[in-house]
């Protein structure tokens, strides 16, 4: 999965580092605050290991070797922010001491398999695992998963990178710059390749190591997971805003779905024009009133969108979602805090 | 005058899941002395040096150092825990974990660094103690294409440029070949003379009297089973034998199969530290 | 000890020897070991030490900037010449700057040869459309699944163009990138990212880590030897890769161990948690005319673009 020089242009390079640039800060700051004096030489030996995981021949069935990446796994032994250091450092190595790799797409290539991939992996690692004991068969198996769909993530997002290049970048005559290969291809054959072969190695590197872990020294699995935490420790406010989160992300459904079965709008929420469509004429009570209000989003997306087509309308419907959420949020907590006070200047006892 | 620089209370330690490392060990040190902490594998010498440096803290009773008593916060703020690091130096038995920098020039400039030392001071230490034990053509090679003898004397310049007063040395001699061994030694002396208190770990009896006036015996239950000058010490058969520090097995010399307690040494002879025995 | 048990004969086997011996897990095995040897001997290998160029002896920063910034022109530039020009500029200045050419071109192995074939079916008009050039053979259009399929496969001229630059701009990047690997020690490079104003700490990090990545090699060796005398090939893959898994586990487990030492080290000689370096050489001559000679270089590329 590591992208070398030439297949991403400069577009994409830079956003890619400057997404990557406050996530190192922050990754290393994490860091230094958990590890504090042992964060030097253990993230220094995290990145040795990552980088020889990253060479080991796994044997897999007809005679040949693979290779995994290690990154969910690093995740889950010294949990997801280390893992961002370590493998960063390990392809920073690999590229610039080794000049095996690529060093201008650095960011990109952190961002699939230093970001992406250890956070993806491990928090469905954590979803599956949560309060199992160290060495309970439901760990190895969390692990294992969690490389799958870890790996799955970063190959699925180094595609996506590989895939807009000929659109982003191509010359005078349309030649492309650098990747040639567009989404419908890059797409497909990245994301199957690691479904199907690169996946479960990874899926099984994770998951027998940690096995073997969990076996001879179950201590040292403690780093990515604090202490079996028991079910429904999670505080109530990151579940709700999981749900809401998930909820917003699928709201273009309601644009999608009506489109596809060729739906019109629901019954009775209708404007002006349409009831004129319906019955003939606009009654004159409804009309006084329309002339009342113009919102400024009008069908969630700014004014002059009408004839946007599909992505760029979802874009806006996940946006308005999102300013929705925050502003009853806001205004529920603006609320809250104003009652408790009122409550807190009452009469005393 | 009280002239310890460290003082142990009563010390008791051990390791998180594990049975307990050091029982209720009382003794000091003296400045100046050479000791010797020597015990069979297993009865807690390294983990007393660590204790006695700083690392651990001990989870019973107390240990005092130059006056001020060993403590985790004492030792993260200044003066004290600056003073108390460069002072005191602690060799390794793992040169591979004491060896940590790029290459041995930083090596050395690591702890002076840490000190807050001009870049003057810090070179010119570093060319002096380079001077000291002959290893300046090592100053630009890399730790890990070292010899075990030169990966030695890098750590014990890495000490040694912080100018401490104090070596608690973790089996100095194990693994080196009697060259390095003898020029170990002799600087060892070297430094004694110039009135470096020495705290030496071992379980190897040939070298003792080369390297403490002064051992404290452990036995296997974790305890101080003796306490006493270094020919005494070596004298008493029946002690060594106790805490497992010699054996008797069937052997052969002199053409004949007999069995009487001894000690193994490198070169595979035999010397026969007490007892006698019949053809 | 007791006496020793009666089937524990020297020289007299009583249980039979396995006949079967599948010989692909030993090959296996032993190419997985020759891999690990071989990327050691690059790292601890003589490599730099060996090359008295004077490219290696330039200050650190000179060299990460002069090759970067050629690196960067080689990812900007289109021209399939100017492509072309990167590319020997880069190996002009590592045959001039003496450096160790054959190191270099072990790089070249891998990443350009794959991009090569990730490039011949881009020349196909199947992905580039363009004029054919040389027709593959009929397919007879139609649709197969959510695709169509055109009348023929053939190469187009543009297809080939895209197909050149592609494979010529990954030769040129991967031939700067080991340029500037071969041009100096990891701690030289290092030192130089440092001046260059990359944060004291993770160039600490990663000058701890190459360090002992020569140890954990040589660990995965000693793990993988280990493995190696007692098997006799033929035991299946999936316990192979069982003991695949353990040693990555084990190598874990001594990595673990070795990082609490050498915290200890640290700590007993004064770290605190703050990172801290010797101030970086000054800029001398040299330096600064190998750089103005990359600027130059850089111009002259975007030039005849």
């Amino acid at each position: 999965m590591h992208i070398p020089d030439g297949y991403l242009g400069p577009q994409t390079c830079l956003a890619a580092f400057g997404i990557m640039a406050p996530v190192w800060a922050w990754a290393s700051r994490k860091v230094r605050n958990t590890l504090r004096l042992r964060q030097v030489p253990l993230m220094a030996l995290g990145a040795a290991f990552t980088f020889v995981v990253m060479m080991f021949n796994v044997p897999i069935p007809g005679g040949t070797t693979g290779h995994a990446v290690g990154a969910v796994l690093v995740s889950v032994l010294l949990g997801p922010w280390a893992a961002v250091v370590a493998v960063t450092v390990a392809l920073a190595v690999q590229a610039l001491i080794f000049g095996d790799g690529g060093i201008t797409v650095f960011a990109a290539n952190c961002l699939n398999m230093a970001v992406i991939m250890p956070f993806a992996g491990w928090w469905t690692f954590r979803l599956i695992a949560a309060g199992s004991p160290a060495s309970s068969q439901r760990r190895w198996v969390a692990a294992a998963l969690g490389g799958y769909v870890g790996l799955n993530a970063g190959a699925l997002s180094a595609a996506l990178m590989f895939g807009i290049q000929p659109a982003l970048a191509h010359d005078a005559a349309g030649r492309a710059l650098y990747c040639p290969f567009a989404l419908d291809v890059a797409l497909p054959a990245m994301v199957l390749e690691h479904l199907l072969v690169f996946g479960v190695v990874e899926a099984l590197v994770t998951g027998l190591v940690v096995a073997y872990l969990s076996r001879s020294e179950p201590a040292l699995l403690e780093g990515g997971m604090p202490a079996a935490a028991p079910r429904g420790r999670m505080p109530l406010w990151k579940k709700l805003a999981l749900g809401l989160g998930i909820l917003v992300l699928l709201a273009p459904l309601g644009l999608v779905l009506p489109a596809k079965l060729g739906a019109s709008e629901a019954w009775g929420e209708w404007g002006g024009e349409r009831v004129r469509e319906l019955a003939g004429y606009i009654p004159a009570g409804m009309r006084k009133v329309e002339a009342l209000w113009r919102a400024p989003m009008p069908d969630y997306a700014p004014m002059g969108s009408e004839e946007a087509t599909l992505p760029v309308l979802s874009f806006w419907y996940v946006l308005s979602g999102l300013l929705g959420a925050a502003m009853v949020t806001g205004l529920l907590i603006a609320a809250r805090r104003l009652i408790t006070r009122r409550e807190a200047d009452g009469p005393a006892p | 005058m009280d002239d310890s620089i460290f003082r142990l209370e009563k010390v008791s330690f051990s390791y998180p899941g594990h049975g307990l490392s050091l029982r209720d060990v009382s003794f000091s040190a003296r400045r100046g002395e050479r000791l010797a902490i020597l015990g069979a594998n297993g009865t807690g010498k390294s983990t007393l040096l660590h204790l006695m440096d700083g690392l651990y803290f001990a989870h019973g009773g107390s240990i005092t150092a130059f006056g001020e008593l060993l403590s985790p916060e004492r030792l993260e703020r200044p003066p004290f825990g600056p003073r108390f690091r460069r002072e005191v130096g602690f060799l390794f038995q793992n040169s591979d974990a004491q060896l940590f920098c790029p290459s041995v020039e930083e090596e050395l400039a690591f702890g002076p660094l840490q000190m807050d030392w001009t870049k003057q001071e810090v070179l010119r230490r570093i060319s002096d103690t380079l001077d000291l034990l002959g290893i300046q053509s090592l100053r630009d090679r890399q730790p890990h294409n070292l010899s075990a003898g030169e990966k030695k004397k890098v750590a014990l310049a890495s000490l040694l440029v912080l100018s401490p007063s104090v070596l608690l040395l973790d089996e100095p001699t194990a693994g080196l070949d009697p060259r390095s061994q003898g020029n170990l030694l002799e600087l060892l002396d070297e430094l004694h003379g110039r009135g470096m208190t020495l705290v030496t770990a071992t379980h190897d009896l040939e070298l003792l009297p080369h390297l403490a006036d002064r051992v404290l015996v452990f036995g296997e239950d974790h305890r101080i089973a003796a306490d006493g000058p270094t020919a005494a010490v070596l004298d008493d058969a029946e002690l060594l034998l106790r805490v497992n520090l010699i054996h008797a097995h069937r052997h052969w010399h002199g053409g004949v199969a007999h069995s009487h307690p001894h000690q193994h040494i490198v070169t595979h002879g035999h010397d026969h530290i007490a007892g006698e025995h019949e053809h | 000890m007791g006496p020793l048990p009666d089937w524990m004969v020297i020289g007299r086997s009583e249980l039979p020897l396995p006949l079967q011996q599948r010989r692909g897990a030993w090959s296996l095995a032993r190419k997985g070991l020759g891999e690990i040897i071989g990327k050691a001997a690059i790292l601890l290998g003589p490599g730099v030490n060996d090359s008295h160029g004077w490219l290696t002896r330039l200050d650190a920063r000179a060299k990460v900037l002069g090759i970067l910034g050629l690196l960067l022109t080689t990812t900007w530039v289109r021209g399939i010449l100017t492509l072309l020009f990167s590319l020997c500029a880069a190996w002009a200045l590592a045959l001039i700057g003496g450096v160790n050419v054959r190191r270099m071109a072990l790089a070249l192995l891998a990443v350009p040869l794959f991009t090569l074939a990730l490039a011949a079916p881009a020349a196909l008009n199947l992905v580039t459309e363009g004029t054919p050039l040389w027709i593959l053979c009929h397919l007879g259009g139609g649709t197969w699944g959510p695709w169509h399929l055109p009348e023929y496969l053939a190469i187009t001229d543009r297809g080939v163009f895209v197909a050149m630059r592609f494979t010529l701009r990954s030769l040129a990047c991967v031939s700067f990138g080991a340029l500037l690997a071969a041009s100096g020690s990891p701690q030289d490079l290092l030192r130089g990212l440092r001046g260059l104003g990359v944060p004291a700490a993770f160039v600490m990090v990663a000058g701890m880590m190459a360090r002992y990545l020569s140890l954990l090699l040589e660990s995965a060796e000693q793990i993988h030897l280990a493995k190696l005398s007692r098997s006799i090939g033929g035991v299946g893959v999936r316990l192979e890769q069982g003991w695949a898994a353990a040693g990555i586990g084990e190598l874990y487990r001594r990595s673990r161990r070795l990082a609490e030492e050498v915290t200890e080290a640290m700590v007993s000689r004064g770290y605190t948690g703050e990172t801290r370096t010797m101030a970086a050489q000054r800029w001398c001559g040299r330096d600064i005319l190998f750089v103005s000679a990359c600027a130059a270089l850089v111009t002259f590329l975007l030039g005849i673009d």
